[in-house]
């Protein structure tokens, strides 16, 4: 209580014939949350501007004789003639570790009912991104949890990777299972008391989703005891077009704050394709001259912009990272439409879901053929490269000789070969949604593929094989998965060790 | 070119007109008004609503507003002038209207930069740092 007498007689002590100066205009017109203002003469380009009843928007377009302002939230009680005034602050959001487990808007205000936000500092919501000299290669694996992806398509922190598909094929659900599988890496980690380890914090930005779709992410986050190292930032579909286009850009200035003070960071964009018809709503409201399919000129650099952020930076920079995971919806699988192709031109990668795929029940329904990460692939560890290196390669051959097999009765042996051991590959992938599988369990199970175990197995029971053989080294081999995460590669000692256990596993299943 | 385009390059030419050393000169408008008159131009009633903004903008930047809550004496008003005239680098002139919802203190306007000393608006600022 001393404390506000404090603060308030400080604040009167401050009142002694100070004067304030300020600039201000006065709202020419407003519609569709876009207010003319007349005046502002000193307004900066995305600056804040505040309207009467603590509204606020953002200067967009700086005209000749009016300022465009966006107004962020409601706009019903503003009327023409109001005043507006400049506030000399670029739109700036609350970050800091007091975010995490919490739920906030584009602006950073809480949307959970939790209370307040703890967090001292703030951070522009516009940033250039980090430079040249002070970014770094991919080297630090992000392990999604998901076998297909990180044996085949591995992501590395301070990456991009874009996960693409029609809707309904599990593209938010590769996110959320990485989202979970960053938190389980961060308990055990954390609980092993190595000052060396890393923990990557989250970020799921929600542009344009239903709300019950959030919640349903909110509820799974939370089941899975990740929302304590998560933060959701909301702007959805009943939210204004403002903030669906700033959401993405508060998220990643929040992802910014850990990388800046050498902490990882993951962020979901999901997803950037309601993100660009947000910007587009905004822009044509604007009355910016409009492009193909009306989006504007600038929707490229819209999403460059933001995903140039994520960068991996140097020693001397801090050594932190921001992972980025955008989403794009497509329609009828058509990669080559305007958004799709912008951003796959953008990312490090992409992750190609395919809706046949999962309408046949392989989840997750990821194209191998389509799918690639460019950097990745130098942040796997080495033990995943030992035991996935050619399973890529084999299982798009497999995809290849499949179709062409439909056709023929009799195939060779070596066609045949390739044909079973790329139906037991794609059975092995198949992996429920929400239980990421920790990336020593990954290398256990891929062993035994490359080793030829599950060759007389029948194809219908490979995936009860793999739950088996995952339950045995869990339940029964503790030490040895141990060895495989701490070593990060197969030496001769864990091959026999896991030859022993395959063999002693073997009996047991059959 | 749209017409609005036409109408508001029409209409800062007018103003340009109606300038003198920088100036905005109340002779030269009511020359230009009667030359209107004379001649009026395409969309004369939307080219003097352009006209009457661009004037007002112009007369609003040499002119400072000052609201004061009780007296202000004449010699502060002065000095007021003389501080303004001095910060913007042109003349300005002095206009003064009382307002006590000020409370005391006062707030004056010069274009859109608003210098405000009153009590009211130190009590906005007051609220505003604790909401």
């Amino acid at each position: 209580m001393s404390s506000v007498i404090e603060q308030i007689e400080q604040q009167i002590a401050n009142l002694q014939a100070t004067t304030v100066q300020s600039n201000v205009g006065k709202i020419v017109t407003i519609a569709d949350g876009v207010a003319k203002v007349d005046g502002l003469s000193e307004v900066m380009y995305n600056e804040m501007i505040e309207f009467p009843g603590g509204t606020i928007g953002i200067a967009l377009n700086l005209e000749e004789d009016e300022v465009g302002v966006v107004i962020l939230g409601e706009s019903t009680h503003l009327k023409a003639g109001d005043e507006a005034k400049c506030t000399g602050k670029l739109l700036s959001v609350p970050v800091g570790k007091g975010l995490l487990g919490r739920v906030v808007d584009a602006l950073g205000r809480p949307v959970d009912g939790k209370g307040p936000i703890e967090s001292n500092e703030a951070y522009p919501v516009e940033k250039i991104a980090p430079g040249i000299i002070e970014r770094k290669s991919v080297d630090q694996p992000l392990a999604t949890g998901i076998m297909a992806i990180d044996s085949m398509i591995p992501i590395g922190r301070g990456q991009r990777e874009l996960i693409i598909g029609d809707r309904g094929t599990g593209k938010t659900t590769i996110a959320i299972d990485t989202i979970i599988n960053q938190a389980k890496i961060n308990e055990v980690g954390l609980a092993s008391g190595d000052e060396s380890f890393r923990p990557v914090y989250s970020i799921y930005v929600a542009v344009g989703q239903k709300n019950s779709n959030i919640a349903r992410t909110l509820g799974v986050l939370e089941e899975a005891d990740a929302l304590k190292y998560t933060i959701i930032v909301t702007a959805p579909a009943a939210d204004s077009a403002a903030n669906q286009y700033l959401a993405p850009y508060s998220g990643v200035a929040m992802a910014e704050w850990f990388m800046t003070n050498g902490m990882d960071a993951l962020i979901v964009y999901d997803d950037l394709s309601k993100h660009a018809a947000a910007y587009r709503q905004m822009s044509l409201v604007l009355k910016r001259p409009s492009g193909r399919e009306a989006y504007p000129g600038d929707v490229f650099y819209l999403h460059s912009r933001l995903l140039e952020r994520s960068a991996r930076v140097n020693e001397e920079n801090g050594n932190g990272s921001v992972t980025a995971l955008p989403i794009i919806e497509t329609l009828a699988g058509d990669l080559s439409a305007y958004i799709p192709t912008n951003v796959i031109s953008i990312t490090d990668g992409q992750i190609f879901l395919e809706t046949d795929l999962f309408n046949q029940g392989i989840r997750p329904a990821v194209s191998v053929g389509l799918s690639v990460s460019r950097v990745g692939s130098a942040a796997q560890i080495k033990a995943t490269k030992q035991v996935a290196g050619k399973i890529k390669l084999e299982l798009a051959q497999f995809r290849e000789l499949a179709a062409f097999a439909q056709f023929g009765s009799d195939l060779d042996a070596k066609t045949k070969a390739q044909l079973d051991r790329g139906a037991r590959i794609v059975e092995l992938f198949k992996q429920p949604a929400f239980n990421p599988i920790p990336i020593e369990e990954q290398v256990a199970v891929l062993w035994g593929i490359q080793n030829n175990y599950y060759d007389d197995i029948e194809v219908s029971l490979i995936v009860a094989a793999a739950n088996a053989i995952r339950e045995f080294f869990t339940s029964r081999k503790e030490a040895l998965l141990v060895s495989i995460r701490e070593k990060a590669k197969i030496d001769d000692e864990l091959q026999a060790e896991l030859k022993k256990a395959y063999d002693e596993w073997k009996p047991s299943f059959a | 070119m749209t017409r609005d385009k036409q109408i508001s390059n029409y209409a800062k030419g007018l103003l340009k007109v109606s300038l003198e050393d920088g100036q905005f000169s109340e002779e030269r408008a009511a020359a230009v008004l009667q030359a209107l008159e004379k001649n009026p131009p395409r969309n004369y009633a939307s080219v003097l609503k352009e006209y009457l903004k661009l004037v007002q903008r112009e007369v609003a930047n040499s002119t400072a507003a000052v609201e004061h809550a009780g007296e202000l004496s004449a010699s502060a008003l002065e000095a007021i002038k003389a501080k303004f005239t001095a910060h913007y680098g042109r003349p300005i002139t002095v206009t003064a209207s009382q307002n006590d919802d000020l409370i005391a203190g006062l707030r004056v306007r010069v274009g859109c930069d608003v210098y405000d000393s009153s009590v009211a608006g130190a009590l906005k600022e007051l609220e505003a740092s604790l909401s």
